[in-house]
């Protein structure tokens, strides 16, 4: 789908071509954007999950021929899967063994030993990922200023070679106590393996993960070593298959933290690509935030099975270190797997347009985390689903057209939906459909207000200042409410909201993260100790670089500093982000009172008195963001009242009652028109519900902005 | 990426409200819960002492102006939840409500008020809009120490315990109460920690008071009433109506544990009648005068609800609405009702034992849903400097084995029903002065049956430098394993070697070059062994779970080898 008028479109101008695909569990959604005019043209295609290849081939044809273009007039592919979760999660990894300190084998599979339930004596636990006949111990110990204590056992190591080779081990992760502090143990170790068992795949928890605590630094560098096989030969896949479309080219990787790497670099760090689609969200956010001018931004891109939020800050997005994958008990922390990478920091709330609703046994209405999904589907779908879902709740509600569902390629049945609500919610709790509908949208909001509410303030934030950036297939339905209900300032629906997760693939730079662990007190370490941590992750980062053409010295390489730091003796530390000039100069107390500063404002208070202690020392290496700008979109001259399409009773809950409401059609829309809501907007892929506190204005690149 | 679940719930109009107005109150009470969330993330993450920031010992509550719990963040220290309303009106009573002002924050550690030991804090602020008091913010949270003997087992009497506390005034009108700050630093070990996690808790608790100022605000107070009044209502009836499913009747548990100097037993008779409970723990042993063991009656009735919650309705949010179906009796002078000024520090060995005689008494008539005794968690400390000479202290809660359960093998190193994180060898070594040599599953100390108990781990320790390292250990279950249910069999029992030779738990020197062990108990089985699923049985000995002789005898597996 065209983001402009294709008689815009002029296949004569220059062309400098970026295309990203993100593969998701339902869509791969396709974006190829021209840096010179910057046209941005989209593709929607089913995910075949048997043989990805073969969507991302349907995509790639349907868009080259609308182009007439080939893989060749390409300058650059940027990809976001969420294969390599899924296979995590579905345990599809190859069989991979785990070697500890002497002593530790079974940290992996004891975690933080805390119930995350606490009142469920059924509660079930991950099973670990690397079973306990597949964990092996090995002589060395290192003290935890990295000093040894024992020295690595050689001979232990070759004769468990012979054993791992027997039993056909194709990966192997080593995670020695402290070597986030010393990696010569581990070095030392992957280095014989690797003479000993050169076709096996070996990681270091000293290069995936090298931070303090080492049930979390085992479980990540085990999940890296699990899906690094697998990750390759995926890799190899989409490679064959870009190059079999004529595009020769690197193949470049979306990652977890927002930064772009080749491929390499993915088949290297694979966990550090969990999450790639949804980061990808927020990055086209940061995009068009840029564009408009307006430096921060909540965004809340809700799917069919998810909703997820972040915060967008001085157009940058909050970062954090943890991540926890395949949690057994849907949505509730603590119950996945653990891993520390460097992650856009999102919340996912397990509630999307297929998320199902229904009456529990204590009469409570409840909606998800289960989800229909694309399969069986909401009840309107007529795919043989018959549980009502949030769909269904906004067909009865008048949210949605029956007859306008992705263009109306799709019919949706007002009567199944309403047969659905009636059976599992209206009846069971004595309410009229429309009355159970108007609820389960009120509860399915209400999920998402508290998480966002959290989410938002956690982060010293108050959700008053901000704009609500809307996209996904169900987010321009509920984002009005969200926001009048957070009292933010408004809602913006970026032009192509329905697959907007896709165009931050091609917006965005490379870059990649690194940390090191240095427990010790800020002013009383040698300077040179921290400058040295940060040599040697900026000479890493540079090696990246280089391996991608980017020379070392070249003007468009950024070095950004972050360290995690606490009051000496407290329990958790703040990552605390440090201007590069005090890092050079090396003044621990300027940055120091930094730490205070944003200690203070996350948590309303600071020990000033209290000397400050350095935990981890963090870097992002990064390159150039792409010379994108969005096109401008002409004023058509005409009047607003040009593109009502029609209109319809809508339901809204700040009246609660239906309002008979104009319905107006998104393509027909043109800047500088206004109108008061309460308005339904249709465009293909989504419908923006306006309520009546609402005024929609239509700025200069098509966006739809609702002022509150 | 930070994911929680948000499952809001809704009432049929049962309770006089309209549909409308209960999908109304849902929305507030989940505003709540969130709320209380990032209250508890702000308090961990900003506390000091291990046990807060790495164990979790604390629980935030907030209670509305009559002083009734109404909501907790999603993670906590239960039994805390239960025992900070009662808390609360204590403290009231000593400063009515009507002379408390506007920053004025309230402290007690009174045993008898609280929790039953004097190292659990409970710090009151009272939340005023216009001028009125419109809700607290209760915490309670295990400090890191309180003075005292350094042992946790042997004080005679109260006195001998550390520093109580009586209901004060920790800051007047936003003024701190110096007086009693240094009367609290000049009387526990570790000054810098205790007084960095007051700090934790009362920064936490304001903004907990903003917050709810914000909704009182956007709602209005008498809405906010009437949604704790509803969300009370709604956890009573639903309490009821689980209650109702057990048939009427008697129904007897009966529960052993390590006395210290004498055997404790615990005595319980259940009574069900209609939609009420009533647990009468008459004949249980007598309150001791030589072991630190004795249990306050608010102790005793929060870990009977605790466990009686997660039996009957563990889905339901805790509130105190779900206290009130539910009466506990001990007699006066009893280990579980135990009279000022008996020595309490060590409670844990007797009530975390209390909810075994529950599930014993259950398991006659609801089989499913009770677990068998978990091997309860440890206690371990290690004193120490830090690099400026400060007195410091390592606090480690590792878990034993969690007891099996029709249809689920118990986790290991997971132990009910306490809640506690243990703390990771690499930052026990970076804060301390001991190496740990070796964290790992016990083999064959998980209850065999045909659900087998969660195991139980080993914990080996020595002086990581030249320097003797003082330990205080407060082990369980070293001398009566966890108990099986329904012909499952106990637990491994828990065990104590310095050097491999047996020690007794007093505060000992760990002196260079000695190895101290730790071997934690396992929690007992679920049904009988030999009913155990074959497979199953040769996981377990692939796995080293069950040795060969365990899988042959226990089990009766025949095993190919």
């Amino acid at each position: 789908m065209n983001l402009i008028p294709e008689s815009m479109w002029n296949t004569k101008m220059t062309r400098k071509l970026r295309l990203g695909f993100d593969i998701g569990g339902t869509f791969t959604d396709f974006v190829i954007a021209d840096e010179q005019s910057g046209e941005m043209f989209l593709e929607k295609c089913l995910t075949t999950p048997d043989d990805p290849s073969r969507g991302v081939r349907n995509g790639f044809n349907l868009l080259f021929e609308r182009l007439e273009i080939d893989g060749s007039d390409l300058d650059v592919a940027i990809h976001a899967t969420t294969l390599i979760t899924n296979a995590l999660i579905e345990r599809r990894g190859v069989k991979t063994a785990l070697v500890t300190t002497q002593g530790f084998r079974d940290i992996l599979e004891m975690g933080s030993e805390v119930r995350y339930d606490l009142y469920d004596l059924f509660m079930e636990k991950p099973a670990p990922l690397i079973p306990r006949d597949l964990r092996f111990e090995v002589g060395e110990r290192l003290k935890s200023d990295g000093s040894v204590i024992t020295p690595l056992s050689e001979s232990e190591i070759v004769s468990l070679c012979a054993h791992l080779k027997e039993i056909d081990v194709k990966s192997v992760a080593i995670a020695f106590i402290h070597a986030f502090r010393n990696p010569a143990h581990e070095r030392r170790a992957a280095e014989i393996m690797k003479r000993e068992m050169p076709d096996v795949v070996i990681c270091m928890s000293s290069s995936v993960a090298p931070e303090i605590r080492e049930f979390e630094r085992t479980s990540t560098t085990s999940a890296n070593a699990y899906a690094m096989p697998i990750t390759k030969e995926y890799l190899d896949v989409v490679t064959d298959t870009l190059k079999t479309a004529k595009y020769g080219k690197d193949l470049y990787m979306m990652l977890s933290s927002g930064g772009v790497s080749d491929a390499g670099v993915a088949k290297e760090f694979p966990i550090r690509m969990l999450e790639s689609g949804p980061a990808a969200g927020v990055l086209a956010a940061i995009f068009y935030a840029k564009q408009l001018g307006i430096p921060s931004l909540v965004t809340f891109d809700m799917g069919g099975t998810t909703a997820k939020v972040g915060v967008v800050k001085n157009y940058e997005a909050a970062k954090s270190n943890i991540f926890e994958f395949g949690r057994v008990a849907r949505f509730k922390k603590g119950s996945g797997i653990p891993v520390k990478i460097p992650m856009i920091e999102l919340i996912e709330i397990g509630a999307g347009g297929g998320s199902i609703a229904g009456v529990d046994q204590l009469g409570l209405l409840k909606v998800g985390p289960h989800s229909a999904s694309a399969q069986p589907g909401p009840a309107c779908y007529g795919l043989g689903g018959d549980l009502p879902t949030v769909t269904d709740s906004n067909l009865v509600l008048g949210n949605l057209n029956p007859g306008y569902f992705l263009g109306g390629s799709m019919k949706l049945d007002l009567n199944a939906a309403r047969d659905a609500l009636k059976t599992s919610v209206a009846d069971p709790l004595g309410l009229s459909v429309e009355a159970a509908a108007a609820g389960v949208f009120d509860v399915v909001n209400q999920s998402m207000l508290s998480a966002m509410k959290v989410h938002i303030t956690e982060r010293g934030e108050d959700p008053r200042k901000f704009y609500l950036f809307a996209f996904g297939g169900a987010g321009p339905a509920h984002a009005y409410e969200l926001a009048r209900a957070l009292h933010m300032k408004g809602v913006i629906i970026p032009n192509g909201a329905g697959a907007a997760s896709a165009m931050g693939l091609v917006t965005s730079g490379v870059s990649f993260d690194f940390a090191r662990s240095l427990v010790t007190q800020l002013n009383r370490t040698p300077w040179s100790e921290i400058e040295h941590l940060y040599e040697e992750m900026a000479e890493e980062g540079l090696k990246i670089l280089d391996g991608i053409g980017i020379e070392r010295g070249s003007p468009e390489i950024s070095i950004a500093y972050q360290m995690d730091l606490r009051h000496k003796g407290q329990g958790h530390e703040v990552t605390v982000t440090i201007p590069a000039e005090l890092i050079r100069e090396g003044a621990p107390d300027r940055i120091s009172e930094l730490f205070y500063d944003v200690h203070e404002k996350k948590f309303g208070h600071a020990h000033r008195h209290l000397p400050v202690q350095l935990i981890t020392c963090r870097m992002t290496v990064g390159a150039g963001m792409p010379n994108l700008q969005l096109m401008k979109v002409p004023s058509s001259g005409t009047d607003f009242s040009q593109a009502q399409k029609g209109s319809r009773d809508v339901y809204f809950t700040e009246l609660r009652k239906y309002v008979n409401t104009p319905v107006y059609d998104r393509y027909l829309l043109a800047p500088e028109m206004a109108f008061p809501g309460p308005a339904i907007i249709e465009e293909r892929e989504c419908t923006v519900v306006v309520g009546p506190s609402g005024n929609v204005r239509i700025d200069e690149y098509g966006s739809i902005f609702i002022d509150l | 990426m930070d994911i929680r679940v948000e499952e809001s719930a809704a009432l049929p109009p049962a309770d006089g409200s309209s549909a409308e107005n209960v999908v109304e109150h849902q929305i507030k009470w989940g505003r709540l819960t969130a709320m209380m969330d990032e209250v508890d993330t702000i308090l961990l993450r900003t506390a000091f002492s291990t046990i807060v920031s790495e164990s979790r010992d604390y629980a935030v509550v907030l209670l509305d102006e009559k002083a009734r719990s109404i909501a907790q963040s999603q993670i906590c220290v239960p039994a805390f939840t239960c025992s900070l309303p009662t808390a609360t009106r204590s403290m009231l009573e000593v400063f009515p409500r009507e002379t408390l002002k506007e920053g004025d924050v309230l402290i007690t550690n009174d045993p008898w008020l609280c929790h039953g030991h004097l190292p659990d804090f409970y710090i009151v602020m009272p939340v005023f809009h216009e001028g009125k008091i419109v809700a607290f913010i209760a915490t309670a949270a295990h400090i890191s120490d309180i003075g005292g003997r350094l042992d946790e087992l042997n004080a005679r009497d109260l006195y001998e315990e550390g520093l109580r506390i009586p209901p004060s005034k920790l800051y007047e009108g936003g003024k701190p109460n110096d007086q009693l700050i240094r009367m609290i630093e000049a009387n526990v070990r570790f000054p810098r920690l205790v007084l960095g996690d007051v700090g934790a808790i009362i920064g936490a608790a304001k903004v907990g008071a903003e917050r709810y100022v914000e909704l009182v605000k956007e709602y209005g107070l008498p809405a906010m009433s009437a949604a704790a009044d509803f969300i009370l209502a709604r956890s009573e009836a639903a309490m009821r109506a689980a209650i109702s499913c057990i048939p009427d009747g008697d129904y007897e548990g009966f529960a052993q544990c390590d006395g210290v100097t004498s055997v404790t037993e615990i005595r319980l008779k259940i009574s069900v009648r209609d939609d009420s409970m009533f647990l009468d723990y008459t004949g249980s042993s007598p309150q001791k005068s030589d072991a630190a063991v004795n249990v306050v009656k608010n102790v005793t009735h929060a870990h009977s609800l605790l466990a009686l919650k997660c039996s009957l309705c563990p889905d339901l949010p805790n509130n105190e609405g779900l206290f009130s179906p539910i009466k506990t009796f001990a007699p006066e002078g009893s280990i579980l009702n135990a009279r000022f000024p008996a020595a309490v520090r060590a409670r844990s060995r007797t009530s975390f034992h209390t909810h075994t005689a529950i599930y014993d008494a259950l398991s006659k008539v609801t089989p499913g849903a009770v677990q068998a005794t978990s091997g309860s968690f440890w206690s371990l400390r290690f004193l120490c400097n830090d690099d400026d000479g400060h007195p410091f202290i390592v606090h480690v809660l590792p878990n034993g084995g969690q007891g099996a359960s029709r249809g689920l093998d118990g986790h290991s190193t997971t132990a009910f029903p306490g809640c506690s994180m243990v703390t990771p060898a690499e930052i026990i070594e970076t804060n301390g002065p001991v190496l740990i040599k070796e964290r790992a599953f016990r083999q064959d100390s998980g209850g065999a049956g045909q659900f087998r108990g969660g195991l139980g781990q080993t914990i080996r320790v020595t002086p990581a430098g030249d320097l003797p390292v003082r330990i205080t250990i407060r082990p369980d279950r070293t001398r009566f394993p966890a108990d099986g249910l329904l012909g499952g069999k106990p637990g491994g029992l828990g065990e104590l070697l310095l050097d491999g030779a047996s020690i007794e738990p007093d505060p000992f020197t760990l002196m260079p070059g000695q190895d101290f062990t730790l071997n934690l108990p396992g929690g007992g089985g679920f049904g009988d062994p030999r009913e155990r699923d074959s497979d199953q049985v040769a996981q377990d000995l692939k796995l080293g779970l069950i040795s060969p002789d365990a899988a042959r005898d226990v089990y009766g597996h025949a095993t190919e080898q």
